[in-house]
């Protein structure tokens, strides 16, 4: 843990957080936190030249924390890549909120004009009728194949 | 269920001519008495374990009778808390009380019974048309001290005469032989926190088996008694389906269900305080492992689709069972009520109501 914080100066919260996650995980798999960190994806993130120290840290830090929790960082994968498949314009933002707490689908617009605003919704619309988007509500409620 | 003695018993002067404090001499001649002036003396030096050690009487100064606080925009079942006793001789490692209670671990158990029973009169009497739920497992197991200070054998008689309340003793427990010999009338509920035997293995230090459990909720109902069953907490875990499923399948095997009063579900949930506390008390629990987030209301719950699925599948195992059961959620969203029941209640005072209704 010396050697990653050192070069990354993380600071307290960030320190506090990664060694909750890695102590957890270190309990929950059996492991040493050593081996935790020893793992190819974190160990790549470390040496990747292309990163400056901030990107480092927040990617190191979202590795450990889709370590720390699976299913979780599988749900909010699998509900972004139905967002992906709506193809909608980059003016319709959807989200989810942290953790998935609460349920719900956000959505935003950026219209610069009437027209832009009712082709965006005329878009939207007909984005809603997609199987997608019942997949994402059906993972937003913990549905399974058992509730079907 | 290996049964909880004190080291040593300290009594509060002017609680001596108390029932309570003649139950425990009689109960316990072996442990050593003290008799102090101001019990504040001696509420331990804030260690919580070591707390548990020594069983304090005192009189209670304060109300007896207060609304369950809830929690912070979840879905409230409109219930009210009678406190007899303060901290519990069980150790459960996610105990919320090691926090709520942590400047004041002290085991202790109020000797003026009868002001307690007054001041429910009093609010009973005031309100003849409100039909009121009140618990005595808040701040304490209702049962696990029971053989020592035969608390149920005073309070039981009275909440059976009246007209408007169901009274709850909440227990993990099977200290039940104090209540067998009543009359409830139809206005107490006994209940029982359930879990899978591998949970109280790890995690419920000091608790009934659920054999014991599940031995005692039977004689419990053919005594008379109404039941009352908490899956609270829920714990995650590979395998957890199987256990709870089969949890489910044993209480319907050994109780009727048609007396069964209401059925609770709730997650494993614990502010980041108390997660620090369990970490440091129990350092092996595994119960911190789960997949848990922070929550509007502050504290840590399985993430939502995850624990509106646990909810799901236990309603499904248990509608098996028990078709027209009550089951509420406990310090629930209403998005998640809706989620698991496809409504959630208008208001608190509805679920208070239908959790009354089971047709006298």
């Amino acid at each position: 843990m010396y050697r990653l914080a050192l070069p990354l100066k993380i600071g307290e919260n960030h320190l506090r957080d990664l060694m909750d996650w890695l102590e957890e995980i270190s309990l929950r798999d059996g492991l040493q936190v050593r081996r935790i960190l020893g793992d190819g994806s974190i160990g790549a993130l470390e040496s990747d030249p292309r990163l400056g120290r901030a990107d480092r840290l927040k990617r190191i830090k979202e590795q450990i924390r889709r370590l720390r929790f699976p299913r979780l960082a599988q749900t909010e994968d699998s509900i972004r890549a139905r967002i992906q498949e709506l193809k909608l314009q980059p003016e319709i933002r959807l989200t989810v909120p942290a953790g998935l707490e609460g349920g719900r689908l956000r959505i935003e617009f950026d219209a610069a004009s009437q027209d832009e605003l009712q082709r965006l919704i005329a878009k939207l619309a007909e984005a809603t009728g997609k199987e997608a988007v019942r997949e994402i509500f059906a993972m937003l409620a913990g549905r399974t194949a058992e509730d079907k | 269920m290996k049964n909880f003695v004190p080291e040593e018993i300290v009594v509060e002067r002017g609680s001596e001519g108390s029932l309570i404090y003649r139950n425990l001499r009689l109960a316990l001649p072996q442990v050593p008495l003290r008799l102090v002036e101001d019990i504040s003396t001696a509420n331990g030096n804030g260690d919580f374990g070591a707390a548990k050690k020594t069983l304090l009487l005192a009189r209670h100064k304060g109300e007896f009778l207060k609304k369950c606080p809830g929690s912070e925009g979840q879905v409230c079942c409109n219930y009210y808390v009678v406190n007899f006793a303060s901290n519990c001789s069980m150790d459960c490692s996610y105990c919320y009380l090691q926090e709520y209670l942590a400047q004041n671990p002290a085991l202790k158990v109020f000797s003026n019974v009868d002001d307690l029973m007054a001041e429910a009169d009093n609010l009973l009497t005031k309100h003849p048309r409100f039909f009121f739920r009140i618990g005595t497992g808040e701040i304490t197991d209702s049962l696990a001290l029971d053989p020592y200070i035969g608390f149920a054998r005073e309070v039981v008689p009275f909440f059976a005469q009246q007209p408007n309340v169901l009274l709850e003793l909440k227990t993990k427990s099977d200290c039940v032989d104090g209540l067998l010999g009543l009359d409830p009338r139809e206005r107490v509920v006994v209940s029982w926190s359930m879990n899978p035997q591998r949970v109280i293995d790890t995690d419920e230090h000091g608790t009934a088996s659920l054999e014991e459990r599940l031995r005692a909720a039977r004689r419990c109902q053919e005594a008379g008694y109404r039941l009352g069953f908490h899956f609270d907490p829920m714990i995650e875990y590979p395998g957890w389906e199987d256990d709870y499923r089969r949890l489910v399948e044993e209480i319907f095997a050994t109780v009727d269900w048609r007396r069964i009063s209401w059925l609770s579900l709730g997650v494993l949930r614990q502010t980041p305080g108390l997660k620090r506390t369990m970490r440091e008390r129990f350092p092996r629990t595994e119960l911190l492992t789960g997949e848990q987030v922070p929550c509007p209301d502050g504290k840590l719950r399985y993430f939502q689709p995850l624990r509106v699925e646990m909810y799901r599948k236990m309603f499904r195992w248990i509608r098996r069972q028990a078709p027209t059961v009550k089951i509420y959620l406990c310090m629930e969203s209403k998005e998640v009520w809706e989620q698991v029941f496809g409504y959630a209640p208008s208001c608190e005072k509805e679920l208070g109501n239908q959790l009354t209704n089971f047709g006298f």
